[in-house]
């Protein structure tokens, strides 16, 4: 099921009442955690990142006016934590990707070499190895388009709602997310999956 | 599939089934667009062109298969949950660094 973010109304949260920053961390530490793992790739960073996010939330609450909704303002603050997370760890310069080199250049490169005719996306991913190379074509995709790609494809943003947590106009927006899908498509196609696993592996991420 | 149209994005043209070779390279101006395809961004007449191209090109078909596939595998991407252990000790590792500030 794709996931969608709650409707909550743009408010202010009541922070500056005993319960509020509690309030604020129980409604939405899930949906940030979801985000923040799925930027990560792994438990322990997106932790970090979700811990980050509402520790600056939690510094800045003064300046949020309630003009955007509360899950679209932390979706930016975490955002913009996870830049600066990847900052400090002086990974390698992101860069741009190219419409050119997407294009197929031999037979083998236009269809997915993976089993998923006849299953439902929640089977097909039941596959370890079809599991496995999904996670490592998103962990390999520079990280503004795997950004793009999470809040618009997993997270379930309008383009215009990630061009706000982005500081992105739409067409900006969805540049990024075709250019990630693209990537991600090619890496799947050139992985290439060619068994089943009868489901044996569960479904729980690894 | 049916497409309704909304938007009016700029009109783009598509390579027509008649000039379409992809060992020449015809196809970008189609790869530039399937997302919006996928998305149901793009004007009726323009989807009508694509899916007229799509019929006369295999590979094209095959391609747009493939995305939509991998679409559909990321929104499915599973996500573990948190434990009520995780929750309770991140909120504690907040306060303790907010106080530390």
């Amino acid at each position: 099921m794709r996931a969608i973010a709650p409707k909550t109304p743009p408010q202010r949260p009541a922070m500056q009442e005993p319960d509020g920053f509690d309030r604020l961390y129980r409604d939405h530490v899930d949906l940030i955690y979801r985000y923040a793992y799925r930027l990560c790739g792994e438990a322990e960073s997106a932790k970090d990142l979700v811990q980050e996010t509402f520790l600056n939330a939690y510094q800045g609450f003064k300046d949020f006016r309630g003009e955007a909704r509360v899950s679209t303002w932390l979706y930016t603050i975490a955002s913009r934590a996870c830049i600066r997370m990847r900052r400090k760890r002086k990974g390698q310069p992101e860069h741009e990707l190219s419409l050119e080199e997407f294009v197929p250049t031999s037979e083998g490169e236009f269809r997915l070499q993976i089993p998923i005719d006849g299953l439902s996306p929640e089977e097909a991913l039941q596959n370890k190895e079809l599991r496995q190379a999904l996670d490592h074509a998103i962990e390999k995709l520079p990280q503004k388009y795997r950004m793009a790609l999470v809040l618009r494809d997993m997270e379930g943003l309008s383009a215009q709602e990630v061009g706000t947590i982005m500081g992105l106009n739409e067409r900006a927006v969805k540049s990024r997310l075709h250019r990630a899908r693209l990537f991600v498509r090619r890496e799947l196609s050139a992985r290439g999956i060619t068994h089943h696993d009868d489901h044996k592996s569960g479904g729980s991420p690894s | 599939m049916t497409k309704k149209k909304t938007a009016a994005p700029k009109k783009q043209s598509i390579p027509s089934s008649h000039s379409h070779r992809h060992s020449e390279g015809n196809c970008v101006d189609l790869l530039r667009q399937l997302s919006a395809y996928i998305d149901d961004e793009l004007p009726s007449d323009i989807c009508m062109e694509i899916r007229r191209h799509l019929g006369a090109c295999p590979n094209c078909e095959v391609f747009i298969a493939s995305l939509q596939h991998t679409v559909t595998l990321c929104r499915h991407r599973p996500v573990p949950q948190l434990t009520l252990a995780d929750r309770m000790n991140m909120r504690r590792a907040i306060f303790d660094a907010a106080n530390a500030r």
